[in-house]
């Protein structure tokens, strides 16, 4: 039989052990040629991880899961015999294909199935074919591709969700020969990792979108901006532009057609408003990533003050897809107000933890339970977090909200970049909301006053709610805050900043209200520390003084066989003899 | 160049096309607030206060998000406002996020404590140059009455003057009375009122409270007339205080000062008595009240009403303006219950008209007393006694005279809400002390008869409202010992009566201009944060003996000669910020009322000095506006300074350690011109 | 520590980037290769040779968190505190590791051995908790594995 095993290696394949398997598997096949081993990205599929596909004729037989280095020899006898009885252990589950099989690809289109340090991998998978079409033959004038784009009604995947047409166009139009094309890879929204998984597993496709861009807005020079954080990324689309170079399609006169344009990759440093794109500038530049005034936008004058469009990795992705099926088809897809597909990181307390590509218009349900499986260990749902830092946590309630930039926008949260952080009922709503601040907070450049001193002032406000501190007037002056530094920051960062405070005192205002009540603060989640107060349930305890063993500060008394009692003054709260009580007769309140 | 048209806060603009709305503020006279912005360096955007509301594009839509005016250009038909609820609210935001941070003493503890709000750092530097006349004119912004105020008032700017950490407070009061005594012996300086506006304004009583309302409210070109019920102006400075603190003939002449800017001046005329309220209502544009509290309060003790009891103010009355007969009390036992100032001018007073003994009954011990500690001490020269933890029990008369007070005795319990621990009677203990004249300075209230239709207080005082001193009948304010809580020191009245009238003038311009308390950043300051600190002890001010003072009511204190003066006045640490009056900061903090003591939270930098060559800086006054930053790199060209860090913490750092980077320097002063506020100085010496 | 460092080193990364407008960020990121931070020295001769100030490449290199001004330990340990390892207990696997270590986040232990950084996102997250030393990942971490992992690392120093 011919074929070959294909081991998922993308970050998160790796951090779960997939070098391991490929280095045991690569071990057992040395010496033959029947079955080749090949690398593939990430399939997005990361609770399954280190994920081996077994592949006859190019044909998927076998996706196996959970692999570890010491199944290499059962899966290569598999392999060779296509018997799979020996590993059937390994295969994946009918349900867990269901979790590929709810979705539509087209920018992870190639995302775990070609090999990413191959330019043929993706020259096979039609990559490069839609340059072809606009470069070769009739092709396509720049301002038919832009006005293909328009029709897919493709928008900005990043965050803000503008058309890209309509930039494309504003940087087209824009006066002057010299102009910019840049990516915006600075993934830095925590809890969103498709732009990471892109660039991992299908670099090409990312290129060739850039391309396209270039070649439609007349830049000669194309940037990629990648968070440092990503050093797989960077030495895998380092390796993909060497190939494109080499073969071509990057430099001068590509495929003939007269069209040139370089491409080179910046790493960023570690700032997450290097996002926003006029800090993602200075930060080309050489400069403090502190975001610039707009206008004039980055289209009129933006990188050395030159016209520039910057899209992020995901949006890229999509553009030769488009280019080769046609606007319509992508348009086809979606609501009226949002079209195609959008990429989510799902991850958090759900059951089915991965990178999730459908159409707009599904609701949230269908992709937290019908895609992810709901809640993981035995809890209910509580909130989902989307968007990030700039984004906001959704009530149940909400779950059937149809995703679409509207719709979400309208729950005061956004489509952001995609990260869908999923929240169970063990999950403190106010500490969330401190945790995102305390990362603004973190992250504001310090430009303006607003940002600068509102999110560290609404960073203390929520810490000292959290400490047990606050007070009923802390809310009010946390909301007047908010809405203050939502209208008064200079760029998205900080405008966008309030969002996951104010969701919160939207939807979870009781939590905020318990934490303050002067009579008596508590935290719902019994998530808060300082908040928490144990004691011991006499009815329940055997006095088999393991709690009095384990407390670190002997706040509990008791005799053997006798109930024990909890010091109150004396107790930290560390939750010891909680987690150590063996018949549930510690309670925590 | 094409023309835009558009309007900003309704006032119609024009501009060339291109500008921004901040640039064509400024060419059609209107000065949006804005900290970062600066003519010689690029756009930055830093500040938010130059918010502005775009409420109609030309088109009829408004805009939905407030525009930054330093870089957004106006259209055909625009209509901007930064007045709007919205931008105010942002702008408001952002200046007490920024004043949140900021450490730093806008003025110093003595103007903060001042009632007035008097520019004392100002005047004592005045001083300290020898500038007499330049220190009147600084005291006469909140003081017309410089000398009588210098000699009476209790001074709560020493008790709060820094140098007091250091050795002892500066005479702060002595100068001012200097400055005043040398303003008025020679070309006295007289401000000029501002043209008539053909409105007028009667101010009922003229006390310190009413001739300062009267004073302000003339500056601004309002026809002022001061009725009042005694034979001459001046109120408690006439009838209270003794003439030997304040000789009468200064109060003649400052009040003939007021007299001279056109403020009409009538005596002898009694509120519902002479002239009824409703009459003046109907003859004036607006009414001050100010009449003050005169009605000494009664104990409530037996035998209050015996003949040789009387009141303090009643006591002093003719005795303090010369007015009246000054009493032999030859031989004669006085008692004086109180242990506030009145009831010290009235034990002062008895023993200048010769009393054999005369003694202040008082019911905690003299820590507690509230008067002055410089009136104890001559009052104790001059040989007055005092019954601490007394209190009068009853007044046991003779042939219905005052013949022996019955003296309770107190012991000192837990403290109250003064803090001062609070005296309990010991059950049973009694004294007995023997008094032909008994004087009860316990407190005055106001007498309200005439005050037809004002609403009073539950304390019996004109209710007026705390920003615009407005009664309950439109077009009548009310300040001073007559309102609120009661009576209280002169300038207490006279700071109210000051900010009275300018609520006043803004109403008769047709504006509602309520008084708020503008906001000061104020630094914790310890003695151990001065401790390097030359000490130079304070100049005492010279006074005749006790031996000589006692006998007669001429001046107590001699007064300070100009060197002694001019030495004193350079003791002063200058606490407040030298940049005070170019700061842009504080002039914007200060338009509106601002609370940033709710954001207290983390500093980022505390008040870290620097320096670089000649320039200094103070990292606690930086607002991160970056002007300095940008200026030394776009506009020097040199790129000394630097933002470190990021977010929060930022600080603006020179990169101090080496040398020859500082050499680069070249004192351009640049940076100390660009920066808004006190950061930055030039050191001169 | 400061003292000494061989700014020649530097001559190579300069001259690459020496005709690239806009490379200091880059030239940093090369200059914290070579010493393994960014040395004072280093910054005033990168500032010199580049015709900037040393206010201004100092002020680039505090932005970013990149940059670091200390040297760090062999192990560099990167606890993820992103959104899904926050939600997932990145906060006791942090307490844990620093228990352990006997340092704060941010510190290097005595033996130069283990620098902690918490950082915002590794983009594992769905492996969340993780971690990275140096450019191995570890996910779905627990307190007790986590400590196991860096005991493990600490055994192989003390066999070499």
């Amino acid at each position: 039989m011919s074929g070959y095993i294909a081991v998922g290696q993308g970050s998160c394949g790796i951090a779960a052990g997939a070098a391991n398997v490929y280095a045991a598997l690569s071990e057992k096949l040395a010496d033959r040629a029947d079955i080749a081993l090949k690398t593939v990205g990430c399939i997005g599929m990361c609770w399954l991880e280190p994920i081996v596909d077994l592949y006859d004729n190019d044909c998927l037989t076998a996706r196996l899961v959970h692999v570890s280095p010491a199944d290499a020899d059962r899966i290569v006898t598999a392999a060779e015999s296509g018997d799979l009885s020996g590993i059937a252990d390994l295969v994946i589950t009918a349900e867990d294909s269901a979790f590929l099989a709810k979705q539509t690809r087209i920018a992870l289109r190639n995302c775990g199935i070609i090999d990413p340090t191959s330019l043929e991998s993706a020259r096979a998978a039609g990559g490069y074919s839609a340059l072809a079409k606009i470069l070769t033959g009739e092709g396509m004038t720049p301002e038919q591709v832009i006005e293909c784009i328009k029709v897919s009604g493709l928008a900005g995947r990043g965050g803000a969700g503008f058309p890209t047409w309509f930039k494309w166009n504003a940087a087209r139009q824009a006066p002057g020969d010299e102009k910019y094309l840049i990516c915006n890879a600075d993934e830095g929204d925590p809890g969103a990792f498709m732009d990471r998984a892109v660039i991992e597993s299908d670099p090409h496709t990312l290129i060739e979108g850039m391309l396209i861009a270039a070649y439609a807005i007349g830049a000669r020079e194309a940037i990629v901006y990648v968070r440092a954080e990503y050093p797989l990324a960077i030495k895998r689309l380092t390796r993909a532009i060497g190939q494109a170079r080499e073969a071509g399609l990057i430099g001068d006169n590509i495929m003939g057609s007269g069209f040139s344009c370089d491409f080179r990759i910046k790493a960023g440093a570690g700032a997450f408003v290097c996002g926003e794109e006029t800090a993602l500038i200075e930060s080309l530049q050489g400069s403090r990533g502190m975001p610039r005034l707009k206008p004039p936008f980055p289209a009129q004058a933006g990188y050395w003050y030159k016209p520039s469009n910057i899209n992020n990795v995901e949006t890229f992705a999509n553009v030769a897809w488009i280019i080769s099926n046609g606007g319509a088809a992508f348009a086809a897809m979606g609501t009226p107000d949002s079209k195609g597909t959008k990429v989510f990181a799902l991850t958090g307390k759900v059951r089915r933890s991965g990178l999730v590509e459908i159409p707009m218009g599904m609701t949230l349900r269908d992709v937290i339970f019908g895609i992810g499986g709901g809640i993981r260990g035995g809890g209910s749902f509580k909130a989902v977090q989307m968007g990030g830092p700039s984004g906001g946590c959704i009530s149940a309630s909400l779950l059937d909200t149809v995703i679409d930039y509207k719709a979400l926008g309208a729950t005061g949260a956004i489509m952001g970049s995609g990260g869908m952080v999923v929240m169970d009922d063990s999950t403190c709503m106010v500490s969330m909301a401190k945790f995102f601040l305390d990362f603004t907070a973190k992250e504001s450049c310090g430009k303006c006053v607003h940002c600068r001193i509102g999110t560290k002032r609404m960073q203390e406000i929520l810490t000292r709610i959290v400490a047990g501190e606050g007070v009923p007037e802390d809310i009010g002056l946390l909301e007047e805050l908010c809405l203050a530094v939502r209208d008064g920051a200079l760029c998205g960062l900080g405008q966008t900043a309030p969002n996951p405070v104010l969701t919160t005192l939207r939807y979870f205002r009781g939590e905020f209200e318990a934490h303050t009540d002067p009579e008596h603060r508590r935290c719902p989640a019994h998530a808060c520390q300082a908040l928490l107060t144990y004691s011991v349930d006499a009815e329940k305890c055997r006095g088999c003084t393991l709690c009095a063993k384990k407390c670190p500060v002997g706040a509990i008394s008791g005799t053997v066989k006798q109930p024990h009692a909890i010091d109150k003054d004396r107790c930290i709260r560390c939750g010891q003899c909680y987690a150590a009580c063996r018949f549930g007769a510690v309670i925590k309140d | 160049m094409s023309q835009i048209h558009f309007t900003i806060n309704g006032i119609p603009c024009t501009c060339e096309a291109g500008t921004t709305v901040l640039q064509a503020a400024k060419q059609n006279g209107i000065e949006i607030p804005n900290l970062c912005n600066d003519e010689s360096v690029r756009v930055y955007g830093a500040c938010g206060l130059c918010a502005v509301e775009v409420t109609d594009d030309g088109t009829g839509k408004a805009l939905p998000k407030l525009l930054r005016a330093c870089s957004a250009k106006p259209q055909e038909g625009y209509v901007i406002r930064f007045d709007t609820k919205r931008a105010a609210q942002s702008r408001k935001i952002a200046l007490e996020l920024l004043m949140s941070d900021h450490t730093g003493d806008c003025r110093g503890p003595c103007q903060l404590s001042c009632p007035a709000g008097t520019d004392c750092q100002g005047y004592v530097k005045k001083i300290a140059q020898g500038d007499f006349r330049g220190a009147v004119e600084i005291i006469k912004q909140k003081i017309p009455l410089p000398a009588a105020i210098g000699r009476v008032c209790p001074h709560p700017c020493e008790q709060n003057c820094r140098r007091g950490l250091v050795e002892q407070p500066i005479s702060i009061a002595a100068l001012k009375a200097h400055a005043a005594d040398r303003d008025l012996a020679g070309d006295t300086f007289r401000p000029v009122p501002l043209p008539d506006t053909g409105k007028r304004v009667a101010v009922v009583g003229g006390g310190p409270g009413g001739l300062t309302a009267a004073y302000y409210l003339r500056l601004k070109g309002h026809a002022v007339t001061v009725l009042d019920a005694a034979k001459k102006m001046g109120g408690m400075l006439r009838y209270g205080i003794p003439a030997y603190r304040l000789p009468k003939e200064l109060l003649d002449r400052e009040i003939s000062e007021i007299a001279a800017l056109g403020v009409s001046m009538q005596n002898g005329v009694r509120l519902g008595k002479d002239i009824t309220l409703q009459q003046l209502r109907d003859e004036y544009d607006a009414v001050i009240l100010a009449t003050g509290a005169w009605r000494s309060m009664a104990m409530h003790v037996p035998g209050e009403t015996l003949d040789g009891v009387t009141g303090g103010i009643q006591f002093l009355h003719g005795i303090s303006s010369g007015e009246g007969e000054i009493p032999d009390l030859t031989g004669k036992c006085v008692a004086v219950c109180g242990g506030g100032n009145t009831a010290m001018d009235a034990c002062r007073t008895a023993i200048r008209c010769g009393a054999a003994r005369v003694s202040v009954i008082y019911r905690r011990t003299r820590g507690e007393m509230p008067a002055e500690v410089t009136e104890i001490e001559e009052s104790i020269e001059e040989g007055v006694s005092y019954e601490f933890l007394a209190n009068p029990a009853e007044i046991i008369g003779e042939n219905g005279h005052v013949k022996q007070v019955k003296l309770q005795v107190m012991e000192l319990g837990a403290p109250d809400a003064s803090g001062r621990r609070a005296p309990v009677p010991i059950a049973g203990r009694f004294k007995y002390l023997d008094a032909d004249l008994v004087i009860m300075a316990i407190g005055q209230t106001p007498d309200t008869a005439g005050l037809d239709g004002i609403a009073l207080t539950k304390k019996g005082t004109v209710a007026a409202d705390a920003g615009t001193f407005r009664t309950n009948l439109p077009g009548v304010y009310a300040v001073g010992d007559l309102t609120n809580r009661g009576a209280s020191i002169a300038i207490e009245a006279i700071g109210e009566a000051g900010r009275c009238a300018a609520v006043v003038d803004a109403a008769l311009r047709g504006e509602e201009k309520p008084y708020f308390a503008p906001y000061f950043s104020q630094k914790q300051v310890t003695a151990a944060d001065l401790a390097d600190r030359e000490q130079q002890p304070r100049c005492p001010m010279p006074t005749r003996p006790a031996a000589e003072r006692r006998h007669d009511f001429a001046p107590v204190n001699r007064g300070l000669d100009n060197e002694t003066a001019m030495r004193e006045a350079r003791r002063c640490l200058e606490c407040g910020c030298h940049d005070y009056h170019e700061c842009k900061l504080i002039r914007y903090a200060q338009q509106q009322e601002l609370h940033p003591e709710r954001f207290a939270g983390a500093k980022n930098a505390h008040g870290k000095e620097q320096r670089l060559v000649c320039i200094e800086r103070d990292n606690g006054k930086c607002i991160l506006c970056g002007l300095c930053v940008r200026v030394c790199e776009e506009a020097a060209g040199k790129g000394i300074l630097g933002l470190v860090g990021r977010g929060f913490p930022t600080v603006v750092k020179p990169e101090f350690d080496r040398p020859e980077v500082i050499a680069g320097c070249r004192d351009c002063l640049k940076c100390v011109q660009a920066c808004p506020t006190g950061a930055l100085r030039q050191i001169t010496e | 520590m400061q003292k000494g460092c061989d700014l020649t080193r530097l001559d190579p990364v300069l001259a690459e980037y020496a005709g690239v407008p806009g490379s200091l960020i880059t030239v940093l990121q090369h200059t914290q290769e070579l010493y393994g931070y960014l040395p004072h020295e280093a910054i005033c001769y990168i500032a010199q040779k580049t015709g900037t100030t040393p206010a201004k490449v100092m002020g680039v290199a505090t932005f970013y968190t990149q940059f670091r001004f200390q040297p760090v330990g062999k192990y560099h340990i990167m606890l993820c505190d992103g959104t899904a390892c926050h939600v997932n207990g990145s906060a006791g696997i942090a307490q844990a590791v620093c228990q352990h270590l006997g340092i704060e986040p941010g510190g290097t232990t005595e033996d130069g051995l283990f620098t902690l950084s918490i950082v915002a996102c590794l983009g594992c997250c769905s492996l969340s908790p993780v971690m990275t030393v140096n450019e191995d990942a570890y996910g779905s971490l627990t307190p007790a594995r986590a400590v196991e992992i860096l005991d493990g690392l600490r055994a192989k120093e003390v066999q070499a």
